[in-house]
């Protein structure tokens, strides 16, 4: 069989076998339209879809990183476990397959999530975009799922599969709430705006408001060299890690 | 693959965790189409050993040489990873996918091996194609772990405490598919801890213990080196004259019982006779085979030797 079909297959089943976890896909997909239905919507100030615009961006940034980070650290840690990857590493599969079906798969959620919130927005929020915000908005979430994906690897590649859920939403939650996905960035105390250049969360959901003209006014660049950094330096950091495990599990 | 080619050799394997010792330079030569148990304890070093000779773990020294290249290290090789078949003692699968998907997954990885419903047919899962993995009964699940370790239709094949919680039946089917793969020609290393089931599959018995092979043979050899006896009676004499007595290999007492291992049990019997005629209580009985096997790996360095000599 051609490589081609490894990693299609190796991807849907992954895709399906995520997708069979109620645990999983239920928060995965509920948590940010509930939310942003609740913070969004319901609780905008009369009149204004401005609000419920900001916060579409949030709450979408919100949702793809929690899968991305889950679906990684968990799946990872669990499979590395049981046994289930060693079989895949004895076996011809490439590597590069495993990791690109996480891939596709963390993409796949984020798809769904961002479609999920859109709709939401422009049906309940009242939301109104041009063509090219929508679009613009999409990509650049689908891109912003990679550096958590890899947030997740590293977890999943170090972590136990029970200390892996915790850890995550250790991360997770802290991380959402002081980059301004919660609450407007604006709103939080001064010292916790200054230190949100920290995560790539914040910067993920400037570059998207951005889109909107409703950032805080700080240059593109900045915030797409500490997101390509942050990504960069993941990376590294995932593959020192895979190599180190390969060679001592 | 020459038919005299050794499948694979090991030389001088060595690993040490921090402070403890896992393997002390083991040497094993596998022969072409030959069932080879690897027999031992918990503990004794069966698993951290495959997973060497497969590149998990690193070794620190010594050299593996598969199917006719030798590995480096944990890089796991083309000839390592489309030629060997594997199937090691944590093995699960992704509970959320079926019968059918983890042999169509699995298959699409090797280039001629078996197709899907070929695999779920040598695992026996034909009805149950449908059902997931997190479903399946302890020994379906082992049962189509095994097939898996087959779809490159293999030329070596390590099983790794295959039927390691199987109900008496399903073992014994096991063991039946790894007599077929014998017939094939396919070579096969087996770990257990089951002597019975070293028994019953291997051409030769190789016996790990501390990291060390303390015993290499045939399962015949192998039984006749553990059959001794059990002498038990009361007698008056020291423990000096008991150990010069003929075959007996160790002596213990309690409460004025006297327990011999006795190699030849007959000629002790005799020799208790002549020189204290008084004995009682006397009683004669054998070794289960199991208790043989652990006698055969107890820390008594003495024994460890002669088990080692007898053996070479």
């Amino acid at each position: 069989m051609s490589s081609l079909t490894i990693y299609q297959k190796e991807a849907w089943y992954d895709l399906i076998s995520v997708w069979r976890t109620p645990g999983f896909v239920l928060p995965a997909l509920a948590f940010p339209v509930v939310f942003y239905l609740f913070f969004g919507v319901l609780f905008s100030p009369a009149g204004s879809n401005s609000h419920a615009a900001y916060m579409l961006v949030t709450y979408s940034c919100f949702g793809i990183m929690g899968p991305a980070m889950f679906n990684f650290a968990m799946n990872i840690a669990s499979d590395r476990a049981q046994g289930w990857l060693t079989l895949k590493r004895l076996s011809p599969m490439p590597v590069s397959a495993y990791l690109l079906a996480k891939m596709v798969t963390s993409l796949a959620f984020a798809m769904l999530i961002i479609l999920m919130l859109f709709s939401v927005a422009a049906i309940f929020g009242d939301v109104r975009l041009e063509q090219g915000q929508w679009l613009g908005l999409a990509l650049l979430l689908l891109a912003g799922t990679v550096p958590f994906a890899l947030i997740g690897l590293l977890l999943g590649l170090t972590l136990s599969d029970k200390a892996a859920p915790g850890v995550v939403n250790l991360l997770y939650l802290p991380m959402a709430f002081l980059s301004g996905l919660w609450l407007p960035i604006h709103l939080l105390p001064q010292f916790l705006q200054q230190l949100a250049w920290m995560w790539p969360s914040y910067h993920l959901s400037q570059l998207g408001l951005k889109l909107l003209a409703m950032d805080q006014g700080q240059p593109v660049l900045l915030h797409l060299t500490i997101l390509l950094l942050t990504t960069a330096l993941l990376t590294g950091l995932c593959l020192l890690i895979f190599r180190r495990y390969t060679g001592a599990k | 693959m020459s038919k005299l080619q050794s499948p694979l050799t090991v030389t001088a394997l060595s690993k040490r965790f921090a402070d403890v010792t896992v393997l002390a330079g083991v040497d094993l030569t596998l022969a072409a189409g030959e069932v080879l148990c690897i027999l031992g304890p918990n503990g004794a070093g069966k698993t951290t050993l495959i997973s060497a000779i497969l590149g998990l773990v690193a070794a620190d020294s010594g050299e593996v040489k598969l199917l006719g290249q030798t590995q480096h290290g944990t890089s796991r090789s083309k000839v390592l990873r489309q030629q060997c078949g594997v199937m090691m003692q944590i093995g699960s699968l992704s509970a959320n996918l079926t019968v059918a998907e983890q042999c169509d997954l699995f298959s699409s990885y090797y280039q001629n091996g078996y197709r899907a419903s070929e695999l779920v047919s040598l695992a026996g899962l034909d009805a149950h194609a449908k059902v997931r993995f997190g479903n399946l009964s302890g020994g379906q699940k082992q049962r189509l772990l095994f097939a898996l370790a087959l779809t490159g239709k293999p030329k070596l094949v390590f099983l790794d405490e295959p039927t390691l919680g199987m109900d008496v039946e399903a073992r014994r089917n096991l063991w039946q598919q790894i007599r077929q793969l014998k017939q094939q020609g396919v070579a096969v290393v087996l770990t257990t801890h089951y002597l019975e089931e070293a028994e019953q599959l291997a051409d030769r018995i190789m016996v790990l213990h501390q990291g060390q092979f303390i015993a290499n043979g045939s399962p015949q050899q192998l039984k006749a080196l553990t059959q001794y006896k059990v002498v038990q009676c009361c007698c008056s004499l020291t423990d000096a004259e008991l150990q010069a007595l003929p075959g007996v290999l160790q002596l213990s007492r309690q409460q004025g019982l006297v327990t011999l291992h006795s190699s030849q049990a007959e000629h002790t019997v005799k020799a208790l006779f002549n020189q204290d005629p008084a004995i009682s209580q006397l009683e004669v009985k054998p070794v289960a085979l199991e208790q043989a096997f652990l006698q055969l790996t107890a820390p008594t360095a003495e024994q460890t030797s002669t088990n080692k000599e007898q053996a070479a």
